[in-house]
């Protein structure tokens, strides 16, 4: 079943308010602009029911490993860097068990090392959006008149 | 040509090298923990389909939430929503980025959390 709103680009928008997505739209359930809501009051809820009438295209979160059969569900470039957080954490225990305050040391330092390849790998060369950093740059002169 | 990954044996396995009493068990959770902070980059992009409820605002994405056909959306963040016209066509919607520039009516919300 089509929606009854024939340019959903002109007449709804949405945000993000917590967990939920917000979608609002100016027209009524036939599509039409409201003519019952005043002004301050144009914007409100979908009047109408539309089965999928929502398309969402967003980040996901990786499927879980139950086994050791399994692949991590994410890309291939990122395996590595798995097995460096994994070796942090173990440093980390190690660092946190051990009575002998040089091994302690030595773990500790090993940890941080893996977490830096860590995050090497995730977030300087791994696949971060930057929406505020990202795409190219136009330099705009003052204007000096 | 098949592509080089590795396996969570062989993760095991590289980890096994320096710490050989490590329990399988352990380094599935550990390999897990990873995934998820993995997940707060574009790692995985997804696309779900939402029915609209008449006078329904909210959507929710929690965890536990799930599309049309009941399949968990397990979202991080959304990049871009559509919204199907009149002829059956998804036609992408702006996103509102200061809500505080419309005034909405919110009466008709039937979804709006109430203190418990």
């Amino acid at each position: 079943m089509a929606s009854n709103i024939t340019y959903p680009d002109k007449h709804a928008v949405w945000f993000i308010e917590g967990n939920n997505l917000c979608i609002l739209t100016n027209l009524d359930s036939s599509g039409s602009a409201s003519t019952t809501a005043s002004g301050r009051k144009t914007w409100k809820a979908i009047q109408e029911s539309v089965t999928d009438g929502i398309l969402i295209n967003y980040n996901s979160e990786p499927n879980k490993v139950t086994s050791v059969s399994d692949y991590p569900d994410v890309d291939n470039n990122m395996h590595n860097g798995i097995v460096d957080y994994v070796k942090r954490c173990l440093y980390m225990d190690k660092a946190g068990k051990t009575g002998d305050p040089n091994q302690s040391q030595i773990a500790l330092g090993l940890s941080q090392m893996h977490e830096k390849r860590w995050s090497d790998s995730s977030k300087r060369f791994g696949m971060k959006k930057r929406d505020k950093t990202g795409g190219t740059r136009v330099i705009k002169p003052f204007n000096m008149l | 040509m098949a592509v080089n990954k590795l396996s969570v044996k062989q993760i095991a396995n590289r980890v096994k090298e320096v710490f050989p009493g490590t329990p399988d068990a352990y380094i599935i959770q550990l390999v897990n923990d990873a995934l998820v902070e993995l997940g707060s980059y574009n790692t995985k992009v997804s696309h779900a389909k939402i029915s609209t409820v008449a006078d329904q605002m909210w959507y929710d994405l929690s965890d536990g939430s799930a599309d049309s056909s009941s399949m968990k959306l397990e979202l991080n963040k959304i990049n871009k929503v559509y919204m199907m016209d009149n002829e059956g066509d998804y036609i992408q919607i702006p996103r509102l980025t200061d809500t505080n520039l419309l005034l909405t009516d919110v009466t008709s919300e039937s979804a709006l959390e109430a203190p418990d």
